[in-house]
């Protein structure tokens, strides 16, 4: 997994004085699923517009397979792309929808079809091959797209939010289907989505872009438990952040200063005193108790709301200087806790669950036009 | 004091009712007029006319069947149907293609706002009447006039252009080009984009595009603007009398010739409704052909 399959090496794109991606690097392997994620208009769509061909890079090298691409025209790129819209030919049968790839690369007549069948049988969905596409359900129009592009045997298939089109319930259907088929086929997935559920579920590698920016790349518990950022920790959710300043050490121990009271840092947190710092701690290690004086990290917050998700619930809280902290509680614990909204709570956390993010630049209206 | 709450609200529902039914009236009652007005009673009208007969050059309500038999049994109607047909239909499909350039780069060139100042300039010769714009193609066209003064300047015989076929597409093209140009560009304006990027993601060149993506998912507009280059070249008689002089003897003119030569509106009738009848029937299995679907 050393070699790199899919080479993205400082890809940048700006229209005029829009910069839509800056400087994207990724070494993709062979087989590997990126799910490339962030808020609209990140560039996580305009990224996988380079990868296809559909946009020519200002600056930066694509490379597939020791081969570059990123200057041949799309039409001579084998990297088909399962379009949001899914953007079949409604002028065409299912199967010709699926035959057009290979028609377009001179395959002969006989061939074509039998491919096509071969995956029309395969995707379950033959008994529609000489209907029209407007007339099949959202989940038999989204498996023609699959069809349509994985006939011409990628080594690597690009997806934009593919899934965004169907209901609820087929989307998680359709997920493990997806899933299912890359590990069958071992060819590179490059997914591009807004969704959560179905990046962390799905991919190998996550990358989080923010305003033109990588924000992080790692694996799906990376990016959980290990936000980098602030944006990567808001984004992702569930992750109360503190603002505050490292103070003295004190019996070997680092504490942070915050507008809210010192609260002591894990081991290890290798920052200087008086510099500035976002502390971190997720929703499922905080406790929630009436009374203070039950953890070594306490704070002083009211209790604002409480939203159910299933079998567990979020706490949100707010402390005297107006943080939001979010706690999130089992149903039984919520039971014992006697306190209703607009009641005083103390959040606390063991040190060790704390975690310092690295970068400390701020997330959300940051500055996307460069300086001409 | 109570109200009868229930009641009230009942007459509420029942007015609400009555005014949407009364909205929607407004206006769906239009369309059965209009179509009464225009097209009902005048094919009507037509129809019963065909079997009237001329005495002493006045029209005379009868129920003779001598115009049918007389019009049927000319040894040029046929030929006059089929030259009116083959005449407008090339005219239709030479406009179509001459206007396919330029829509395409209405459609896929221009940006949205620069499409309506240049579909803005293509209805343009609309703020003129047709007999005019006729009229001034004589002038360019006729011996002497603009394009045979330029021949001869380079030593060429300069002869009339007038009265031939060119002249008359002159006139046809005069008529349906701007018409065409707006089917068109609304047609190939409206193909998905999305697809056009999906077809060269699939390994389409552009010619490919052309051909097997935007032309099939424009198709309805296309053909329609085919259709009406057709039904107006067809129907067609101003350019036919002052730029083809009758040369070409087309079924507008032969109702002319046969008003003209005695009255004989019961003949022109049987005549126009021969052109009625291949016209809904070319334009129905046009339609057809336009929007079939396959699957």
């Amino acid at each position: 997994m050393t070699n790199a399959h899919l080479k993205l090496d400082g890809l940048a794109k700006s229209y005029g004085r829009f910069v839509a991606v800056e400087e994207f690097s990724l070494d993709i392997s062979e087989g590997e699923f990126i799910a490339i994620m962030g808020p609209s208009g990140c560039g996580k769509t305009t990224t996988l517009r380079m990868l296809a061909g559909l946009e020519t890079a200002n600056r930066g090298q694509i490379t597939l397979a020791g081969t570059r691409i990123d200057q041949l025209p799309v039409w001579e790129r084998e990297t088909p792309l399962v379009w949001q819209s899914l953007a079949l030919f409604p002028f065409m049968t299912v199967r010709e929808n699926v035959e057009f790839g290979l028609k377009m690369r001179g395959v002969s007549r006989a061939e074509r079809r039998r491919r096509a069948d071969d995956w029309l049988e395969r995707l379950g969905i033959s008994s529609y091959a000489d209907r029209n596409v407007a007339r099949l359900s959202g989940g038999q129009r989204q498996r023609v797209a699959l069809a349509r592009s994985l006939v011409l045997e990628p080594k690597v298939l690009l997806l934009d939010e593919p899934l965004s089109a169907l209901d609820a319930h087929m989307a998680i259907k359709m997920q493990g289907e997806l899933k299912k088929l890359q590990r069958e086929l071992g060819i590179t997935f490059v997914y591009v989505t807004h969704s959560h559920s179905e990046a962390f579920s799905l991919a190998d590698r996550v990358v989080i872009m923010n305003a033109g920016r990588v924000e992080q790349i790692g694996s799906p518990q990376d990016i959980f438990l290990r936000p980098r950022s602030k944006f990567v920790a808001q984004f992702v959710g569930g992750i109360s952040l503190l603002e505050g300043r490292v103070s003295d050490k004190e019996d070997g121990k680092r504490f942070l200063d915050t507008p809210d009271g010192k609260v002591r840092l894990a081991h290890g947190a290798g920052l200087a005193k008086g510099a500035t710092a976002d502390l971190a701690v997720r929703a499922d290690r905080i406790s929630v108790t009436v009374e203070p004086g039950w953890g070594e990290n306490e704070i002083a917050c009211t209790l604002i709301s409480e939203e159910f998700a299933g079998a567990v619930v979020n706490l949100h809280l707010e402390t005297a200087s107006g943080h939001s902290l979010v706690a999130q509680l089992q149903q039984r614990d919520l039971e014992q806790l006697d306190a209703s909204i607009g009641a005083r709570v103390y959040a606390s956390w063991h040190p060790d669950d704390g975690f310092l993010l690295e970068s400390t630049r701020q997330s959300g209206s940051s500055p996307r036009v460069r300086a001409a | 004091m109570t109200f009868p709450a229930i009641p009230a609200r009942n007459s509420g529902r029942r007015y609400q009712s009555l005014f949407q039914r009364a909205w929607q009236a407004l206006w769906v009652l239009p369309l059965p007029v209009w179509l009464l007005l225009f097209f009902a009673v005048p094919l009507g009208l037509l129809v019963a006319i065909s079997f009237w007969s001329v005495v002493n050059y006045r029209l005379t309500p009868d129920a003779t069947l001598s115009a049918w038999r007389y019009v049927l049994g000319l040894d040029f109607l046929w030929a006059s149907f089929w030259r009116s047909y083959g005449l407008s239909l090339s005219s239709a499909v030479a406009i179509s293609l001459l206007a396919f350039p330029a829509s395409y780069a209405m459609a896929f060139v221009a940006t949205p706002r620069q499409r309506l100042i240049l579909l803005g300039f293509a209805i343009a010769p609309f703020f003129t009447s047709y007999l005019v714009r006729i009229y001034s193609w004589q002038v360019f066209l006729a011996e002497g006039g603009v394009i045979s003064s330029i021949v001869q300047a380079f030593g060429g015989n300069g002869e009339s252009l007038l009265n031939t076929y060119f002249a008359l597409f002159i006139g046809h093209a005069t008529l349906a080009l701007p018409v065409v140009l707006i089917l068109q560009t609304i047609a190939l304006a409206n193909v998905d984009r999305t697809e056009i990027s999906a077809a060269a993601n699939l390994g389409a060149r552009p010619g490919a595009i052309l051909f097997r993506v935007i032309l099939p998912a424009a198709r309805p507009g296309l053909t329609l603007g085919l259709l009406f280059a057709f039904l107006l070249s067809y129907a067609e008689f101003v350019s036919a009398a002052y730029l083809g002089g009758g040369t070409f003897q087309t079924l507008p003119i032969l109702v002319t010739d046969l008003v003209r030569a005695g009255q004989q509106w019961p003949r022109a009738a049987v005549v126009s409704l021969l052109m009625i009848a291949s016209l809904l029937v070319t334009a129905f299995v046009t339609v057809l052909w336009a929007y079939r679907e396959k699957g």
